[in-house]
């Protein structure tokens, strides 16, 4: 038998209804790294979440050197010799990092006063063995990001870890930082340690790992040596084989420039790689433009440009000729912005308050009569979007109590209603059933149709490749490929670009797939 | 009036009065560094006023009295813990219900067993024993105003130095300190936040309890609301302090000299007693002010 088993795994959190494991079966072998990829939501985290101790599965077992185990919690993963690093650091900033790696199982003097001396003792051995170079007495406040993640290794070493679950580990590393990681982790496999590495990176999983579990929507869909695998085939396991969504989408002429962006970079404080990198793009009236892209690679920041909640450090935006580059949400507006945001209960909506007053909020000036709102008009304007987008609400109830599909309606009918001739939506239809998916689709057609510029973010491919008419792809806040939206664009394509396999920004601008270059 | 008969007394009642402040606020530190805003220290300081009277009045023994006072302020914490904790409520609502539930029932109880809402007198009830300790005579000048203290007075300086020793020292403080500055970091190795969090607010309902138990067992009576807002300023010592317990240590010495100041000036200084009386709140207003424009620059200063 291998040396971890997992047979079976399967997760239903009741609150979201998210079946995050489906009898997933994972079998890592002794020292060995093995990989586990997959997109956003695929059930990597949530599967070593179980491994870990910090989740418990409804279903499954696990075998872990030959002997069935039940991992109730942290400790008990650490007695057995598997010690985790999360994605996001579970240090104490104020604290040594001596005492960030004893936390727990402090080592004690007369039975109940630490012992800071072999504490730091202790932590300063694991150190030097295993080659780092931090001071256990420094704060971790004070340290780099690649520090607090070798406190985070060496945590995991002080509990005498055998098999070690790195999740997403280079996702906030610079590219140095990730040199040093592998090395440590090479060091790590030589003295026999066995290594899990979370990641939806490609060139990680061909640079890293022995082996490879490919997982999709909370199943595993293939497991290989790496090897006998390529980026493309991984990249292609990942992104899946689904039908494409059919949308009626005529051909059309697109008319003059609506929204521009010129060279939009972001630089954000203590990172060495921008989050948007000299960003153009262009949409013309009676187009929609779709944005595709992996999670973390300069969506969320072209989203907050044009909403106008962040400025770029460098390059220009304009809307309808004006250059809006320095304005605020609310000029943005009257400049003839609409925009339905990706966080819709936040942004896009105030939960506490009525269907009535979410849907006048941006126009609420027109229902002012000396200083007063006038309820009659608001209730009349209310209930005509009501009806015309058919939502499933009354006006006067609270927006908080309505379902996710029906609080995106009265989003949309909100922003649909300023008849702006750009509009921005952004992940329109994450967690939408599909009736409701399909409305918002035909209203996007429609907006099309009456020659209004479309800009589309969006993960999911199918409904970039099903509406867009152009396809930007970003990765690592660049736009690494620029393509008309015609038969010959594939998932595959599109999937290879968001993963960095395929980078067209070095040459052509503009290229159809027929010329788009290889690795 | 001479001028050193005036200083000496004045110091020595400040001692007495810092002592209840010092207490609540040494277990507001507890609850603090676990993370929480806990306004439930005047609530838990008034259970422990009037249980520990009442009850040493009743079974005849300040001890008892002292020890069942702080039984009862531990009990109500724990109430408060378990529906802010447990139950998620917003605890910034239930200390506020804390403190109201406490107010209610010493008076509902003081009535119906005394039949009266006002100042209740305990004659039988024995003074708190002082100790003395002769080395603290011995020390010239000032040593006259540490000498001559009720046994609880010493109690709340001893507990401050246990406070540092526990949170600085052992394994628990450590991860009550961890609790309050990253949860998810306690939670991450295994240990749970809450239960670090229920076990500060139980040390707060400990040292609230014996805080209460000072003031009216050194009054030997009840009084309704004696706390008259002990608890709040226990928490701006908190703050003032700058959460560590020596800091507290003089914060409370600050509101105890400012409190013992105004008794004295009511006898002798020509201002209108109503001034007199606010100014020890009139000293948490600055003392706030000034920690706040210190706390300003001090950020200013770091960021450039």
């Amino acid at each position: 038998m291998a040396y971890l088993q997992m047979h079976g795994i399967t997760k239903l959190y009741q609150t979201s209804g998210v079946l995050a494991n489906n009898a997933v079966d994972l079998s890592i072998e002794e020292n060995e790294v093995h990989a586990v990829i997959g997109e956003n939501g695929a059930g990597k985290s949530t599967l070593m979440k179980l491994l870990y101790g910090l989740e418990h599965p409804d279903a499954g077992e696990t075998f872990f050197r030959g002997e069935r185990v039940e991992i109730k919690d942290p400790f008990a993963a650490n007695r057995l010799g598997i010690g985790m690093v999360h994605q996001h650091f579970k240090l104490v900033p104020d604290f040594t990092v001596a005492e960030n790696v004893v936390l727990g199982t402090e080592p004690r003097k007369r039975g109940i006063f630490i012992d800071r001396q072999s504490a730091i003792g202790h932590v300063a051995k694991v150190i030097e063995d295993h080659g780092f170079s931090i001071d256990p007495k420094r704060k971790v406040k004070e340290l780099t990001v690649g520090q607090m993640q070798q406190v985070e290794i060496i945590k995991m070493l002080y509990k005498n870890a055998e098999l070690l679950i790195l999740d997403e580990p280079t996702s906030v590393l610079t590219e140095q930082e990730i040199e040093r990681l592998f090395e440590t982790l090479r060091n790590l496999l030589s003295r026999g340690k066995t290594i899990i590495l979370i990641t939806h990176k490609l060139e990680e999983v061909m640079d890293m790992s022995d082996r490879v579990t490919v997982m999709r929507g909370g199943k595993v869909v293939a497991v290989k040596r790496t090897v006998d695998v390529d980026k493309r085939e991984l990249s292609r396991l990942m992104v899946g084989k689904d039908i494409l969504l059919q949308v009626d989408r005529p051909a059309k002429e697109p008319g003059e420039t609506i929204l521009e962006m010129q060279g939009v970079t972001i630089c954000c404080r203590g990172q060495q790689r921008p989050l948007l990198d000299g960003v153009d793009l262009k949409v013309r009236a009676g187009e929609i433009v779709g944005i595709a892209g992996v999670g973390g690679n300069g969506l969320a920041e072209i989203e907050d440009v044009i909403g106008g909640l962040r400025h770029p450090g460098s390059g220009k935006m304009f809307l309808n000729g004006e250059d809006v580059t320095r304005y605020g949400a609310e000029q943005l507006r009257e400049a003839g912005l609409a925009y339905v945001p990706a966080d819709r209960l936040n942004r896009g909506a105030s939960l506490q308050s009525s269907v009535r007053e979410n849907c006048i909020v941006t126009k609420h000036h027109d229902f002012l009569k000396a200083g007063v709102l006038l309820q009659r008009g608001i209730r009349e304007f209310t209930r005509q979007l009501i009806d015309h987008f058919s939502i499933s609400a009354g006006e006067g109830m609270r927006a908080g109590n309505l379902s996710g599909g029906n609080i995106q309606k009265m989003i949309l009918a909100r922003e649909l209603s300023a008849e702006s001739n750009f509009i921005l939506f952004s992940e329109p239809t994450w967690g939408l059933d599909i009736a409701s998916s399909q409305f918002v689709y035909e209203q996007m057609m429609d907006l099309r149709k009456r020659d209004a510029a479309v800009l589309l973010i969006s993960s999911n491919l199918d409904e970039i490749l099903g509406l867009a008419d152009t396809i930007l792809v970003m990765y690592r806040g660049r736009v690494v490929g620029r393509l008309a939206n015609t038969e010959d664009v594939t998932k595959d394509i599109i999937g290879e670009y968001m993963l960095g396999i395929r980078d067209d920004s070095q040459g052509v601008a503009v290229a159809s797939p027929s010329g788009v270059r290889g690795e | 009036m001479s001028n050193t008969s005036f200083p000496i007394p004045m110091l020595h009642s400040t001692i007495r009065i810092m002592a209840p402040f010092l207490l609540a606020a040494i277990g507001g530190l507890f609850t603090e560094l676990a993370g929480m805003l806990n306004i439930a220290l005047e609530g838990l300081m008034l259970i422990g006023a009037f249980f520990s009277v009442v009850l040493a009045a009743a079974t005849g023994s300040l001890f008892l009295g002292v020890v069942l006072g702080i039984l009862a302020s531990i009990v109500a914490a724990y109430v408060f813990g378990f529906i802010s904790l447990n139950l998620r409520a917003n605890i910034f609502i239930t200390g506020l219900a804390t403190n109201l539930f406490a107010e209610g029932l010493t008076v509902v109880l003081a009535f119906q067993i005394f039949g009266n809402k006002g100042v209740i007198r305990f004659a039988n009830l024995s003074k708190l024993p002082d100790l003395s300790i002769p080395s603290l005579q011995r020390i010239p000048v000032i040593g006259d105003i540490f000498i001559g203290h009720n046994v609880l007075i010493y109690i709340s300086w001893l507990m401050v130095i246990l406070a540092a020793i526990v949170i600085y020292k052992t394994p628990f403080g450590l991860r009550i300190r961890g609790t309050g500055s990253n949860p998810g970091a306690i939670e991450a190795i295994g240990l749970s936040p809450r239960r670090y969090g229920m076990y500060a607010i139980l040390i707060s309902g400990f040292t609230c309890g014996l805080a209460g138990a000072v003031l009216s067992l050194q009054m030997g009576a009840f009084v309704p609301g004696i706390t008259s807002g002990r608890g709040w300023i226990a928490l701006v010592a908190i703050y003032l302090g700058n959460k560590n317990p020596l800091g507290i240590f003089i914060a409370c010495l600050v509101f105890g000299f400012a409190e013992s100041f105004s008794n004295y000036a009511q006898g002798i200084m020509d201002v209108p007693a109503d001034f007199i009386l606010a100014f020890p709140y009139i000293i948490t207003v600055v003392a706030m002010i000034a920690y706040s424009i210190v706390q300003h620059y001090r950020l200013k200063g770091s960021e450039g």
